[in-house]
């Protein structure tokens, strides 16, 4: 199924940088094998078969439907892959993604996601080895800083904190760090350790990364010179509120 | 006590709250930052950096010793890692000096804000003019100033918990129950002049000359009763008793004062009209699907709680005081006990409100706000701007804008708020409590207060948790809808109303709009007059005039307005 580019007002980089989110066009700008992904993820040990919660569907004999028939299943769903998720905290600090971005990557890009979308913390719930193509394509392309997000499941706080003095989001379950010019992450995401130290790449310098953020702040892009956004959504608002108010 | 007056006050003082909390060593956290720089260092030093938690980890060892089962240990945290790898910072009370623990400001170690709600709890009104109606009409009875003094001494007796009429009757022990009382208001000078001091509440004493007579215009020449139960008896029951309670004693006072036939059928009569003809609880009956009885906080309406906070009574010109002081106590009340309490249950919803009334960071926005909109539209007390859409996306861009871009400047006070459901919260409150104050009408703050999470969510490309992207996302169409089950006024709105009944950091910041519209057109009481002379009562044990400064008492274990206590009935140390 092909999705067409989804837009969003703005004439700032962070509103160009949103577009590219939502539409999947970002670079990519690191490699991370797809062994380490599933390390990192945590729900399975890297090179074992997918947990099923059911036969594949081929073998499930299911009943006729047409929307069984206009919808082709995911290759997780097919297979009757559990559903997992994978869940990023993003700092404030000029981090590339933010959640609401994560979450419309994911829902515009890819079928069968449950996106979730909190302040600190986005989760994308999907067949396992679905989820785990969106995790590698967030991971890998210009979505992510290592220095600046984090795959966490749990012990989310770090996005508001203010960075450690390597410049590195702080993780108070210390998952990942700064070692040498890169960052290494040695725990799965609910602080569990794995047997390797997953090189996650160099932190974008602070210049790349406020070139590359979707989020807003003085001292880079403002929301206050952003005058498209904020008339769009006074203007959203407004249409919302006058609708509402029927009084008959 | 602290009254920040304008925004340029309310500046110094959120930068001396962020001081006190990241700039100087709180324990031994060994802190001493600067509160705009954007990196920290992180020490990892776990508890041992705070004495409060040292206690609490002493005492668990010792509970677990003595009863041979696990109690509190912080190393149980997770897998061996303990609170405080960041660092534990102190909270100021907005508006006071008062630096105390986070720990500190949970309800149930914080004996001032478990009086708050026992007091609102434990409180009914009940007319009198009915029952008086009945003894004359329908008993004969003659009802004199002297014959309701009489009644009045017999009812103080009684109300506590103690025999009247009656023969074999057990009673309450007085030292149980001496936060028990009743007093009554009237809007009927000549009366007034006419009853025992002791027992009223002088309208005229207890409010401004302004106030005292909209008030007494609004309640005219009916004369109430303020009666307050025992808390222990509240305590021990639930909010239904405190009107059953008081009917009770209120009944068999009538039968002994007035020397009425306890078993004729006219005191069925009586009983209606003087237990319930003229009965106003704090708070509504909930539906069968959140089951509760009257006076407990899911049915209290955010008027009747603007209206239970008394700083309107001595900082009328100062709207943002009043809100801030009704927005600490409503916080504290829907998000920690009614949301965090008997709808959840647990501890994390105590930090969606302790944002919203420590380390002056909602005074900040709100006097910045309020400021705004008052130079640009010309407004001041009682001297309001009409409410448009355009006004309320002016005030509101603004608000919204300087609330986050505060978080923008100040990493600290970012950290301080590390959930966006607690920005959220305070920016919408500030921002839409400014458009209630400039125009005096608060559903055109909440109105502003949707408009406050849509820039939001687009500013941070994030909002809360998932119940932000329910309510406020949706808000803006239902909130000038006055359709059934939809909308209301916003006074009218309550814990339970349909739109707001799910989310914890909500119910206090839409007091505070309620608030701050009463508040902005320089009224004297927001819904009701009754509650507001009600609790307009220097005898009530909580301080419902500096709320946050009552709270810091109870953090710094010096509140000593408790009531309910059994000591004296139980074994001494």
């Amino acid at each position: 199924m092909a999705y067409t580019p989804q837009y969003y007002p703005g004439s700032t980089s962070v509103a160009e940088n949103r577009r590219k989110h939502m539409s999947n066009n970002v670079e990519k700008l690191r490699e991370v094998s797809d062994e380490d992904v599933t390390a990192m993820l945590g729900h399975r040990a890297p090179g074992t078969d997918y947990p099923s919660t059911h036969p594949p569907l081929a073998e499930m004999g299911e009943p006729d439907c047409p929307v069984r028939e206009i919808v082709t299943p995911t290759p997780g769903t097919a297979a009757g892959d559990r559903v997992r998720y994978v869940q990023w905290a993003d700092s404030m600090y000029n981090a590339p993604s933010t959640p609401y971005w994560r979450s419309y990557h994911a829902a515009i890009n890819h079928r069968g996601v449950d996106p979730g979308t909190l302040s600190g913390r986005a989760v994308v719930e999907a067949r396992e080895r679905d989820m785990e193509l969106i995790a590698k394509e967030q991971i890998e392309t210009e979505m992510t800083c290592p220095g600046l997000a984090g795959l966490r499941g749990c012990t989310v706080h770090g996005h508001s904190c203010r960075l450690q003095e390597d410049g590195v989001m702080f993780d108070m379950l210390d998952r990942r760090r700064l070692e040498g010019d890169s960052i290494v992450q040695d725990k799965d995401q609910v602080g569990v350790p794995i047997d390797r130290k997953v090189n996650m790449g160099k932190p974008m310098s602070s210049d790349e990364a406020n070139k590359r953020t979707t989020f807003y702040r003085v001292g880079n892009v403002a929301f206050r010179d952003d005058a498209e956004v904020i008339e769009w959504t006074q203007r959203i608002w407004e249409l919302r509120s006058v609708y509402g108010y029927q009084p008959k | 006590m602290a009254n920040f007056q304008n925004e340029a006050t309310a500046k110094k003082e959120f930068v001396k709250a962020m001081e006190v909390k990241y700039g100087k060593e709180w324990g031994s956290n060994q802190q001493n930052d600067d509160i705009q720089a954007t990196t920290a260092k992180y020490l990892r030093l776990g508890t041992a950096q705070n004495p409060r938690k040292m206690e609490m980890a002493k005492i668990g060892a010792e509970i677990t010793k003595k009863r041979g089962l696990q109690a509190y240990d912080p190393m149980l945290h997770l897998a061996g890692i303990p609170l405080g790898q960041r660092q534990l910072t102190p909270y100021t009370l907005s508006g006071t000096d008062i630096v105390c623990d986070g720990d500190d400001l949970h309800y149930v170690n914080n004996a001032a804000m478990q009086q708050e709600w026992d007091d609102i709890r434990r409180t009914c009104v009940v007319g009198l003019d009915l029952a008086h109606e009945t003894l004359e009409k329908r008993l004969g009875k003659e009802v004199t100033p002297e014959t309701i003094n009489y009644y009045l001494e017999v009812l103080n007796h009684a109300m506590p918990g103690a025999a009247i009429v009656q023969e074999h009757m057990v009673e309450t022990h007085p030292a149980m129950v001496d936060d028990c009382y009743v007093k009554v208001f009237t809007g009927d000078d000549s009366l007034k002049d006419e009853l025992d001091p002791q027992f009223v509440i002088d309208i005229d004493k207890m409010f401004i000359p302004e106030q005292a007579a909209q008030i007494k215009a609004s309640i005219g020449k009916s004369t109430f009763q303020a009666v307050h139960i025992p808390t222990v008896v509240s305590r021990t029951a639930d909010g239904g008793q405190t009107s059953r309670w008081m009917a009770m004693q209120v009944g068999m006072s009538f039968i002994s004062a007035y020397h009425m036939c306890a078993g004729e059928a006219a005191v069925a009569d009586l009983a209606f009209t003087a237990k319930h003809a003229g009965l106003v609880e704090m708070s509504e009956m909930l539906p069968a699907r959140r089951a509760r009885g009257p006076n407990e906080p899911g049915g209290l309406s955010f008027g009747h709680m603007a209206d239970i906070v008394q700083t309107s009574r001595k900082f009328r010109d100062d709207p943002c005081k009043i809100a801030l002081e009704t927005c600490a106590a409503a916080s504290m009340l829907y998000d920690q006990i009614w949301l965090g309490g008997y709808m959840s249950g647990g501890v994390g919803f105590t930090m969606y409100a302790t944002a919203a009334y420590t380390n002056n960071i909602t005074d900040d926005d709100l006097y910045a706000s309020t400021e705004y909109g008052w130079d640009k539209y010309g407004c001041g007390i009682g001297k309001n701007v009409a409410p448009s859409i355009d006004v309320i996306r002016d005030i509101g861009t603004w608000g919204t804008l300087y609330g986050l871009e505060l978080y923008e400047n100040y990493p600290t006070a970012l950290e301080d708020h590390f959930g966006g459901s607690q920005r959220a919260t305070v920016v919408s409150t500030a921002s839409a409590a400014a458009v209630a104050i400039a125009t005096g009408n608060s559903n055109a703050g909440l109105s502003a207060w949707y408009l406050s999470m849509y820039l939001h969510k687009e500013a941070h490309g994030r909002l809360g948790f998932f119940g932000y992207d329910l309510q406020d996302q949706c808000g803006a169409t239902n909130v000038f809808s006055y359709q059934s089950d939809e909308g209301l006024l916003g006074e009218l709105r309550g814990a339970n109303y349909p739109n707001y009944a799910m989310n914890v950091g909500h119910q206090g910041g839409y007091t505070t709009v309620i608030t701050g519209a009463y508040t902005g057109r320089g009224d004297a009481f927001s819904t009701n007059p009754l509650v507001k002379t009600c609790f307009a009562d220097d005898l009530m044990n909580f301080d419902f005039m500096e709320v946050r400064e009552c709270f810091g008492k109870g953090a710094l274990r010096e509140f000593d307005r408790c009531a309910g206590e059994r000591a004296f009935v139980i074994p001494a140390k």
